[in-house]
């Protein structure tokens, strides 16, 4: 059997989302290059207009300072794009503190050969830096303020896309883990077909898909009585059976448990999903399933329960369905509510247990 | 024309009954709940068209599809299913006649009109994408243009000899065998999970594992629950199979 590699709770999607991605934008990319051209020049442009001067040296003022700066821009970008193949394998903050210190070594590195080739043609008055170390550290400031400003800029804007991504992904995944999309058409399908012959059952059916489906889109933390909940699984179950016919059969044996007792909505139906899903469908002759309820020490104990499949493959289930009733339950009972599944002799249970209350006790 | 329509679900083909027989009332229609009763269908029907479902019980509509077109003549087939992303993806990519369900009469009718045959490199293609539901469950033999099907769960092994391969298998509890064109490494690679290969020429089925018999020649001898004879481990192999017989 494969391991299935997909994520399947919402914080594993997160967690891959930002080990995957580096904050740093791809410095080879042209649209890169043409961004750090502009804004070297807007740079050139302040720093030469910043003394609020207005003279004959302006201009051959701002062509050397242009020069200095693009040159400084272009290389720095280049750093960093050769950079991007290594950066990948490290943490975002160790790419952070690491490419800042490459961009100073690398500002460092120009000024100085700046500094001695003007030397060398001896046009260190037109520079107009009285000294070696002025040079260099007037440099170092700017560059060192203007690189903390991007690489700050690249990391908020980076953050902000895993957060619309993960956004978007995660509500997906959460309609996803409570109904299959299978589920959906193939009970399209059986209204289709029995509009034709049986107009009665297709509209009995299209009201349970209706009330499951409004109970779908409500909000994810809604309590619900247990007795509302039943229907909405026999709703469920209604439909799975007009499609599945002989094959599925059902045994419900959940009177012990108080109808006033509130659940989180929809923790049964997918329970029954996956049963149907890895009991009953993969099955020529179909299968069985019972719900067991039991109330016991002010507690709720909800199984179910189905024969596995004899196929020497399982099929691969959606284990976010089970990770999902985790995930509410941890929220509405603050962990004294759990789910527990076994696999004992050719039988699949799944177990839920939650303390009892009503709606006058939470 | 004659028509197969297989579907696990009675609504499901009731539907494609009706419909088809509006488009053309003297089509004739034969039904199959599952890829195994197809397979029986086409065997004794010879149908021109199937409208295959692909999630089928007992055997996909998938793995029907990868036996019949391996037979003489294979009907064309067409796919339905109700949803399946990857599949569809398959179908997109590889140009293979689908349907999606609730089907259109419009769209039934074009299919039907202008349906051709698969052949056997789309398939594999259909199937390297869909792993779970093109998993075989059946190898499938060709015996007098009609396809034997042979369950996995009843194999012994496979054993290969020049072109072909043989396979030991367990037929109303006697050991039965038959021929196969194939190839151990593919049969290896699809089944890495059920059987293990012990020689170059032999893959045998892990669950029925016996016991190693060292023979005075100094060869190793694996008996396997149910067979008389015993298969020859190769050295390279022999450390694989002590492995799986501690776990």
């Amino acid at each position: 059997m494969k391991n299935d590699p997909t994520p399947h709770t919402v914080e594993q999607i997160k967690n891959n989302m930002e080990q995957n991605s580096l904050f740093l934008p791809d410095f080879c990319s042209l649209r890169m290059v043409f961004s750090v051209v502009i804004i070297g020049e807007l740079l050139a442009f302040i720093l030469t207009l910043a003394p609020l001067r207005m003279d004959q040296q302006l201009w051959s003022d701002l062509a050397l300072i242009s020069l200095f700066i693009q040159w400084n821009g272009l290389m720095c970008s280049s750093a960093l794009c050769l950079l991007r193949p290594v950066f990948k394998h490290y943490s975002n903050q160790f790419v952070a503190v690491s490419s800042y210190l490459v961009l100073l070594l690398m500002i460092t590195f120009l000024s100085e050969l700046t500094f001695y080739i003007a030397e060398k043609y001896q046009v260190t008055e037109t520079l107009s830096f009285a000294s070696h170390w002025e040079f260099l550290i007037h440099n170092l400031l700017i560059g060192g303020i203007i690189s903390a400003l991007a690489l700050h800029y690249f990391y908020i804007q980076h953050q902000w896309r895993i957060k619309i991504q993960s956004e978007s992904c995660t509500k997906l995944q959460l309609l996803q883990a409570r109904i299959r999309p299978h589920f959906l058409f193939n009970s399209m399908n059986t209204i289709a077909s029995l509009t034709r012959t049986r107009p009665e059952v297709a509209e009995h059916i299209t009201e349970d898909l209706a009330e499951l489906f409004r109970m779908l889109f409500r909000e994810d933390h809604e309590m619900i009585p247990w007795s509302k909940e039943l229907t909405l699984s026999e709703h469920y179950i209604n439909i799975e059976k007009q499609r599945l016919d002989q094959r599925l059969s059902i045994t419900w044996d959940v009177d012990l448990i108080p109808n006033d007792a509130m659940i989180p909505a929809l923790i049964l139906q997918p329970l029954l999903e996956n049963a149907i899903f890895h009991g009953i469908e993969p099955e020529i002759e179909g299968g069985r399933i019972v719900v067991k309820g039991e109330f016991e020490n002010n507690r709720i104990v909800i199984t179910v329960q189905n024969s596995n499949s004899k196929n020497l493959v399982h099929r691969q289930g959606n284990k976010m369905a089970l990770a999902n009733i985790e995930e509410r339950l941890k929220v509405h009972f603050q962990g004294k509510a759990s789910i527990i599944c076994q696999d004992k002799n050719d039988e699949y249970f799944a177990i839920v247990s939650m303390p009892y209350q009503t709606i006058n006790s939470t | 024309m004659k028509i197969l329509i297989a579907d696990d679900e009675p609504l499901a083909r009731e539907r494609l009954l009706h419909i088809i027989k509006e488009i053309n009332c003297d089509y004739q229609l034969i039904e199959a709940g599952n890829g195994l009763e197809a397979i029986e269908q086409v065997n004794q029907e010879e149908p021109d068209i199937v409208l295959m479902d692909i999630r089928m019980p007992g055997m996909s509509g998938l793995e029907a599809t990868h036996h019949l077109v391996a037979s003489e003549n294979p009907p064309a087939i067409i796919f339905t299913t109700a949803y399946d992303e990857y599949a569809l993806q398959a179908f997109e990519s590889q140009a293979v006649d689908y349907l999606l369900k609730p089907i259109r009469k419009e769209r039934l009718e074009k299919a039907l009109g202008n349906c051709s045959k698969l052949n056997k490199l789309q398939l594999e293609q259909l199937g390297k994408q869909n792993q779970e539901i093109a998993y075989r469950t059946h190898i499938s033999a060709q015996i007098r243009g009609t396809i034997l099907l042979i369950p996995i769960k009843d194999i012994y092994c496979f054993l290969a000899d020049h072109k072909y391969i043989t396979i030991k298998y367990n037929k109303q509890n006697e050991v039965a065998e038959t021929i196969i064109e194939d190839t151990l490494k593919s049969l290896e690679e699809e089944f890495e999970s059920i059987f293990l290969r012990i020689h170059r020429n032999a893959l045998i089925r892990k669950d029925k594992i016996e016991a190693l018999q060292k023979q005075d020649d100094g060869r190793v001898l694996l008996k396997l629950k149910g067979l008389s004879d015993g298969f020859e481990v190769s050295r390279r192999h022999l450390s694989s199979v002590r492995k799986l017989m501690k776990a």
